[in-house]
């Protein structure tokens, strides 16, 4: 009676659910836990370096070598994917048109390209002048750091989100979804901030995506959110409403329950094993979806002999061997994190039901190009519509 | 050394060895467990799951200096999110248990989690029982002796019990084509809940099972979560003992939500037991809702609902979310035709057992639920469906609304009722 099981809660397992959803399958979605587009900046990156700084992602995507997870999909169709996953979610959440990159400073002051952002944090893009403002309380945002690097003026609020001397990102944007007090910090900010083209505030404007334009007008000059730690406010926007338009689509979802095993036959996986509370479920489903992440997430593991593996499906991977891909030089690329598994052109591997998506595909060492929302979302729509049966 | 401290220093053992050792150093400070937690955000007493757990657990060697730990509504939910696999909630609860050991524990404690008790004197004197608890001067009694909050939600006695019901009856008419099943109701099913208990049997049976209903004490839930653990230690394996009694190969079903998950994973987890029999009992066990699901699933669960026109507010408890099998009992109610089953969103009701019931947790409970409260009153058509006992009686208490275990319209559907 299940159509596709889908492993993992990230961008990639939501959108592939989702898509799938949509088109009116019945989809169940099993993570072990929360993450993703929470442990994210609230962007979608597409190709911000190859390896030097990338101004149209689209027009880089033909530049990429063999064995990049876009070069099998080609950039029309990871451009459909991204723009996809933009309208559904809205323009509350996600702007941009693929054609140039955005660039935003982060936290630290640092420059970093990305293709899609949030329309809060946009208006920092290409602007002549900067100026910050940090809350006291907010102990988190390196207010002093982040001017410092762009060599523009700071100045401070003291307004806690509550009662205590340190409160996290996510307790700001919650107090900020409060009128009252979202009226009082942007009075806070107008009394203190200085002179700049464009004013940087961290990223604690309302857990709700439209807080942000309250505080804008109010202040009447633009504004910019700065992502910050995980849990990012941004990510969780991102992350609440894809879960919410899944499950508003007939989604199932089972959070908390690690999947340990599966049986195969024929060359298909007939059922994944599911370790809920008290012993093993097997969910039978047609087909599979499997985006478990990769290295971080546990999905992809390292023995303490070096040796790499893929232990829920024991899929091949392109390299076994850690002591041949890790270097001595931090700062090099490290060809581990480009290690993973290859599939065929219609995302699959190893098995002729089982669909492969986001951090577990073999070829890109995403945090360094920044890439891996990109990859995400295309591996995963490619998984969807394979299923659906436009299968290559 | 005196029996305290040799039960401290068992508890700490455990701490360290079964789950600081093996699970402490997976957590990358990604703060998760902190964005799910329902009691964080409403009071500073409480510095989250990141700092009381996987953070101040690595000072607590000398002695349990951080008292915020008792904060902790023991709900679960930081376990359920947390990507890398630690056992947040595991360790908060047995570092509560160590405090309690080390410092003491208040005799309230040790009495609102005698829930059979309860059940066994008031069933005989229901109506006195429920005027008693109804009374102002009584409650404001029991607040400043015993620390039961003064307007915190009570159960309401029923003049029969369960298996008072279950002899009395008349036998089921329709013959059994699917072979038994065991059915397990909880203390509050057997005297308080006994509605929901009634209704699952028959539902049960109207789909073709057989359902055993062997006599049965209370799983020791409230005991582990108030860090009674050896009173808690006693009662689930003699409830263990009792539901083998009816079978060793049997599948388990439970209406009773959060003891449930007591009997799954909480015993062997929490206090540690590794009992086959209580593995065994654990893992034929299953939710209600859940095992309608699977027939569903299998396609073996009929489906001639009857219609039933309403705007359904539907709270999954924390620890049923805690159980890790999704969300059947929404899944179920949208099998029947014309109910518009609406999620509640929220992490937790706040009663989390015997938490909410605390004079000093009390306020803390209700904002927690205020969310979940809010989200009832604007969307209720006169019912609310809840799959916990005390999770009920809270958003009743809180909303004026009738709150029903979830077979409850599956049983109306059916046109049982």
């Amino acid at each position: 009676m299940i159509d596709v099981v889908v492993i993992g809660l990230g961008p990639a397992g939501l959108s592939a659910a989702l898509k799938l959803a949509e088109s009116g399958r019945t989809v169940k979605l099993v993570a072990k836990g929360e993450g993703g587009f929470q442990l994210s900046q609230g962007t979608v990156d597409i190709l911000g370096y190859s390896p030097e700084r990338v101004t149209s992602p689209l027009a880089a995507i033909s530049g990429l070598p063999g064995g990049h997870p876009y070069v099998g999909i080609g950039a029309d169709k990871v451009r459909d994917a991204v723009l996809w996953l933009r309208d559904t979610v809205g323009d509350e959440l996600l702007v941009g048109d693929l054609a140039e990159n955005y660039v935003l400073p982060t936290a630290v002051g640092a420059m970093r390209p990305t293709a899609l952002a949030q329309p809060s944090m946009v208006a920092a893009h290409q602007a002549s002048s900067y100026a910050v403002v940090g809350v006291r309380q907010l102990k988190d945002f390196p207010a002093e750091l982040l001017a410092g690097n762009l060599g523009c003026q700071v100045a401070w609020v003291d307004l806690p989100a509550r009662k205590e001397v340190d409160s996290s990102a996510h307790m700001f944007a919650r107090a900020m979804d409060d009128p009252g007090y979202a009226r009082r910090f942007a009075s806070a900010v107008a009394a203190v901030a200085p002179k700049g083209a464009v004013l940087l505030l961290p990223a604690i404007l309302g857990v709700k995506p439209g807080t942000w334009r309250r505080i804008s007008d109010q202040l009447g000059r633009p504004i910019a959110e700065v992502p910050m730690q995980p849990p990012s406010v941004p990510g969780i926007r991102l992350h609440d409403a894809l879960l919410a338009k899944f499950k508003a689509a007939g989604g199932r979802v089972i959070i908390g329950s690690r999947v340990v095993g599966c049986k195969t036959a024929g060359g298909r996986v007939a059922s994944v094993t599911v370790a809920v509370a008290g012993g093993p479920r097997d969910l039978r489903a047609s087909d599979f979806v499997f985006a478990p992440g990769g290295f971080a997430s546990g999905a992809i593991t390292v023995d303490s002999r070096g040796k790499i593996s893929e232990p829920l499906f024991g899929l091949p991977l392109t390299q076994t061997d850690a002591n041949a891909v890790v270097g001595p030089d931090y700062w090099a690329p490290h060809p581990l994190f480009e290690v993973g598994v290859e599939t065929d052109d219609a995302g699959r591997a190893k098995y002729d039901n089982l669909y492969l998506a986001g951090d577990i595909i073999a070829g890109a060492e995403r945090w360094r190009e920044k890439s891996g929302e990109g990859i995400a979302v295309a591996t995963a729509v490619r998984a969807a519509e394979s299923i659906m049966g436009g299968r290559a | 050394m005196s029996a305290r401290s040799e039960q401290s220093k068992h508890l700490r053992e455990r701490l360290n060895n079964e789950l600081k050792r093996v699970s402490l150093d997976h957590c990358v400070k990604c703060t998760l467990c902190e964005q799910y937690c329902p009691v964080y955000p409403v009071t500073e007493l409480f510095t989250g799951p990141k700092f009381v757990g996987p953070q101040a657990e690595r000072y607590r060697d000398g002695d349990s200096v951080d008292h915020s730990v008792d904060y902790c509504s023991s709900c679960g939910t930081c376990t359920v999110v947390c990507p890398q696999g630690v056992k947040v909630a595991e360790i908060n609860s047995l570092a509560r248990a160590v405090m309690k050991v080390e410092h003491g524990m208040p005799i309230r404690d040790r009495l609102i989690t005698e829930t059979t008790i309860m059940g066994k004197m008031m069933t005989p004197v229901a109506p006195i029982a429920n005027a008693v608890l109804g009374n102002s001067l009584a409650r404001g009694v029991m607040e400043r002796v015993v620390g039961v909050d003064r307007k915190a939600p009570m159960p309401t006695a029923r003049s029969q019990t369960l298996h008072g019901w279950l002899r009395s009856r008349p036998k089921p008419t329709n013959k059994p084509t699917r072979g038994p099943v065991v059915f397990f109701h909880g203390c509050a099913g057997g005297y308080f809940e006994v509605d929901a208990a009634k209704k699952s049997i028959e539902v049960l049976e109207h789909i073709g099972f057989k359902v055993l209903v062997p006599k049965q004490g209370c799983c020791g839930l409230a005991h582990q979560s108030n860090g009674l653990f050896d009173r808690a230690t006693d009662q689930v394996r003699a409830l263990v003992t009792q539901l083998r009694s009816a079978g060793t190969d049997l599948t388990i079903v439970s209406s009773a939500g959060s003891c449930g998950g007591m009997l799954r994973h909480e015993a062997h987890e929490i206090l540690g037991l590794d009992d086959p029999e209580l593995l065994d009992v654990g893992t034929r066990t299953r939710d209600i809702s859940e095992f309608l699901m699977e027939l569903h699933d299998a396609g073996e669960l009929p489906t001639d609902f009857k219609r039933i026109d309403l705007r359904l507010p539907y709270h999954q408890p924390c620890q049923v979310r805690s159980q890790g099998i999704g969300m059947p009992a929404a899944d179920l109610l949208r099998l029947i035709p014309g109910i518009e089953v609406v999620e509640s969103g929220a992490i937790c009701c706040g009663i989390a057992g015997t938490y909410g019931l605390k004079k000093e947790k009390y306020e803390i409970a209700q904002a927690v639920g205020k969310g979940l409260f809010d989200m009832v009153a604007a969307t209720n058509q006169g019912v609310v469906a809840c799959d916990t006992e005390t999770c009920r009686w809270q958003i009743e208490k809180s909303t004026g609304v009738r709150t029903v275990h979830p077979v409850v319209l599956v049983h109306q559907a059916y046109g049982l009722s």
